[in-house]
């Protein structure tokens, strides 16, 4: 491979838009009034609104790769913000690291090392998922607020840990589920809550690319810390790394976490001593027959990153950088009651319908429009550093982060015994 | 930046080209996503929209790539200026439908561009706009530099000694050069004779960067408003066709290519007066002046070219 094009983020409303095929089976809706809300999009907007509060804030950073140097990033975007110091087993992140901050960063090889220093007012965990417990609890324990990347834990027990650590210490942790803070998701959902599309009884998530999900390794011994990811022993593959996003924001839209999991997954293109498969498919089971479907796979990039919200009024998707509503066709136009005079009065409907012959609709829909489409993880830095500053309960908080654990640990336990978890509420 | 990114790497192997080559158009999508102006959630959108309510705090790198354009705005007077979204838009090359702006357009544009309405602050990482209001901040002269230049660090600490990295043929980096060469060929055309070419020159460990009106442009009652502005007059450029710059830094020649176009070729020769390792050829249609203009390199290059086949890559 020598070349790719680099244009290649187009939404599906843009590709649905690229055809001039055009069917009546959805409608779109031209003026839809968001819903006012919720107490929870008032304490997200309270988190995520711009300050300028400058207090100092030093960071510790456990786990200095391209997550931790992402987040990081982020972090000093917020006034007062200084990453104080940072632990890594790899000491050339550590040199990366001072580059992103243009400033010399505190190094230590040993993370209770970190732990173990006064200087620091919070700690931001982005290790290896195989590594969270062991970071995040002694983090809590240490008494400071623990920002952990997700999946929150590699183990449904250990998740279940972080929980009660977070009740008694008394902390404050938030969870990288950062798309809990995207303006745009936030909108879509709270419209979706309000009920604008039905209740929504499907989730259909897709996160697809077209590469190896390989990194360049400068030394082959350095093979399973910088391709961490495919390798069992800290990974939970694709449907951690990708899925759990997704995962989450079903949750979200349920107002439940699942309660068991199917799933699939295999190495059909990527064999090169990897350990974790390079397409999964994930099928969660909600209460009332609910259902969520996530698929990702590692060899085409024509769905993207998108994820479809289904109810009997409409749908709603959802990519990196924007949500769209489609509706549903208004089946029933008229119903009154016919004054017949002898006691009977029965309804009489009338229904329109365009034949369509099933076709998909491929004409554009109805986009949320916001103010402010912000990057989520500068969202959600920002949102971690007021609940520092203020003692507020973070929005992506440890019940959040369990409820997509519990997903995805059990998503992984049902594609290892190929069958049906259920999973424990 | 909207561009197509090529790049072509030589490694041991395919399965080490595909990896860093993955690795390398990552850094791509992540640079993208901090300085696009077409991606509302990018860093440099943020700092657009929230800047007029006061100092936005950012991160070192946005900083530096603010510091490094508003460095070329202060060394050519204005010439050079990523403020100006509002004039693109105005004039319709955003949404590629180019009209002239109505005098009453033109006169509220004097409010929303120049580079002096942004202050940086160093000492807090911080950007404030004094007009306290939104500003456009449009990378386009200078993104592509700033990306191509992220890549070919990130492509040295992958140890790859040869590779040529290309955004949208405009800006090229040529990373030492292909086995058994000297360097990367690359020829500058002649827009004087179309098909022609000035020179064929051979790049190693150093960019090009070329700016031209030959494919963004409009014409509106017979004349031809060129999509490089002058942010000064607030007019589009006249009478230049195409300008080459050679610089070590892709970010520097992607700006010095809109300075030199911008700007007189006298002030040209004295702003590249004394600078390592950067050269620049200017071709221009003004009646009665040079048609072409050389700096740091030889005059027989503004020889008039016949036609001939390509020898070597063409931005």
């Amino acid at each position: 491979m020598d070349r790719r094009s680099f244009t290649q983020s187009l939404s599906a409303l843009a590709l649905a838009s690229s055809t001039s095929l055009s069917s009546s089976a959805l409608q779109v809706a031209h003026s839809v009034v968001t819903q006012p809300g919720s107490v929870d999009d008032t304490r997200a907007s309270r988190q995520t609104a711009r300050t300028t509060v400058n207090t100092p804030l030093r960071l510790g950073l456990i786990g200095a790769g391209s997550r931790g140097q992402e987040l990081v990033r982020s972090f000093l975007r917020v006034p007062g913000v200084k990453i104080t110091a940072a632990a890594d087993v790899y000491p050339l992140r550590f040199q990366q690291l001072n580059k992103v901050c243009g400033y010399e960063v505190a190094a230590h090889a040993d993370y209770r090392a970190l732990l173990d220093r006064k200087d620091l007012d919070a700690i931001v965990i982005a290790t290896p998922l195989g590594l969270h417990a062991e970071h995040v609890l002694p983090a809590l324990k240490s008494g400071r607020p623990v920002y952990g990347e997700k999946t929150m834990a590699y183990t449904i027990e250990d998740a279940r840990k972080i929980v009660a650590e977070v009740a008694a210490s008394k902390q404050i942790f938030q969870v990288g589920h950062q798309y809990r803070y995207s303006p745009w998701i936030r909108a879509a959902m709270a419209r979706v809550a309000a009920g604008e599309i039905g209740e929504v009884t499907h989730v259909l998530a897709y996160w697809n690319r077209n590469n190896s999900w390989r990194r360049p390794v400068p030394d082959a011994s350095l093979e399973r810390l910088i391709n961490w990811r495919l390798y069992n022993k800290w990974s939970l593959g694709l449907i951690a790394e990708l899925g759990s996003h997704h995962m989450d924001i079903a949750n979200w839209a349920m107002n439940s976490n699942p309660i068991a999991a199917q799933a699939s997954g295999s190495i059909c293109c990527y064999h090169d001593g990897r350990e974790t498969d390079d397409n999964v498919q994930v099928t969660l089971s909600y209460p009332g027959g609910r259902r969520m479907v996530f698929t990702s796979m590692t060899n085409n990039a024509k769905m993207g990153d998108q994820l479809w919200l289904y109810g009997s009024k409409g749908s709603l998707n959802l990519t990196l950088e924007d949500a769209t509503f489609f509706y549903e066709p208004k089946k029933v136009e008229v119903a009154k009651v016919a004054k017949t005079g002898d006691g009977r009065e029965p309804v009489v409907t009338s229904a329109s319908y365009s034949p369509a012959n099933e076709m998909p609709y491929r004409g554009p829909g109805s986009p949320v429009q916001i103010k402010e489409g912000e990057d989520p993880t500068t969202a959600a830095t920002r949102a971690f550093v007021h609940c520092v500053r203020t003692k507020e309960r973070p929005i992506a908080d440890e019940h959040v982060g369990l409820g997509s654990a519990l997903a995805v640990v059990s998503a992984n336990q049902a594609r290892v015994a190929k069958r049906e978890v259920e999973i424990a509420t | 930046m909207g561009t197509i990114f090529t790049i072509e790497c030589y490694a041991p192997d395919s399965d080490t080209a595909d990896r860093i080559l993955t690795a390398a158009f990552d850094e791509i999508d992540r640079v993208e996503a901090l300085l696009s102006n077409y991606q509302p959630s990018s860093e440099l959108s943020r700092i657009s929209r929230e800047a007029g309510n006061g100092p936005v705090v950012t991160d070192p790198e946005t900083f530096r790539f603010l510091t490094k354009s508003f460095y070329w705005s202060q060394r050519s007077h204005g010439a050079f200026d990523i403020t100006v979204g509002p004039l693109l838009r105005a004039w319709g090359f955003k949404a590629k439908n180019g009209h002239v702006p109505t005098q009453a357009e033109q006169k509220l544009l004097r409010d929303e561009v120049g580079w002096d309405k942004v202050q940086l602050d160093p000492a807090t990482h911080t950007a404030r706009f004094t007009t306290r209001k939104p500003m456009e901040l449009d990378p386009g002269s200078i993104g592509k530099g700033f990306a191509v230049d992220s890549v070919v660090a990130l492509l040295r600490e992958s140890g790859v000694h040869a590779a040529f990295i290309s955004a949208g043929g405009s800006t090229l980096y040529a990373l030492g050069a292909p086995p058994g060469e000297t360097g990367w060929p690359i020829d500058v055309p002649d827009p004087r004779t179309p098909g022609s070419v000035a020179a064929t020159l051979l790049l190693h460990d150093t960019s090009l960067s070329t700016g031209a009106c030959t494919e963004k442009f409009f014409m509106q009652n017979g004349h031809r408003y060129c999509h490089i502005f002058d942010p000064r007059t607030l007019m589009p450029v006249e009478g230049v066709l195409q300008s080459t710059v050679v610089a070590p830094s892709a970010t520097d020649s992607d700006a010095l290519s809109t300075v030199v176009f911008v700007l007189p070729p006298e002030q040209s020769r004295e702003l590249l007066r004394g600078m390592r390792a950067t050269q620049a050829i200017l071709f221009r249609s003004v009646p009665g002046a040079p048609t072409c203009v050389v700096f740091a390199v030889p005059e027989s290059i503004c020889d008039t070219h016949a036609p001939s086949p390509q020898k070597g890559v063409r931005p």
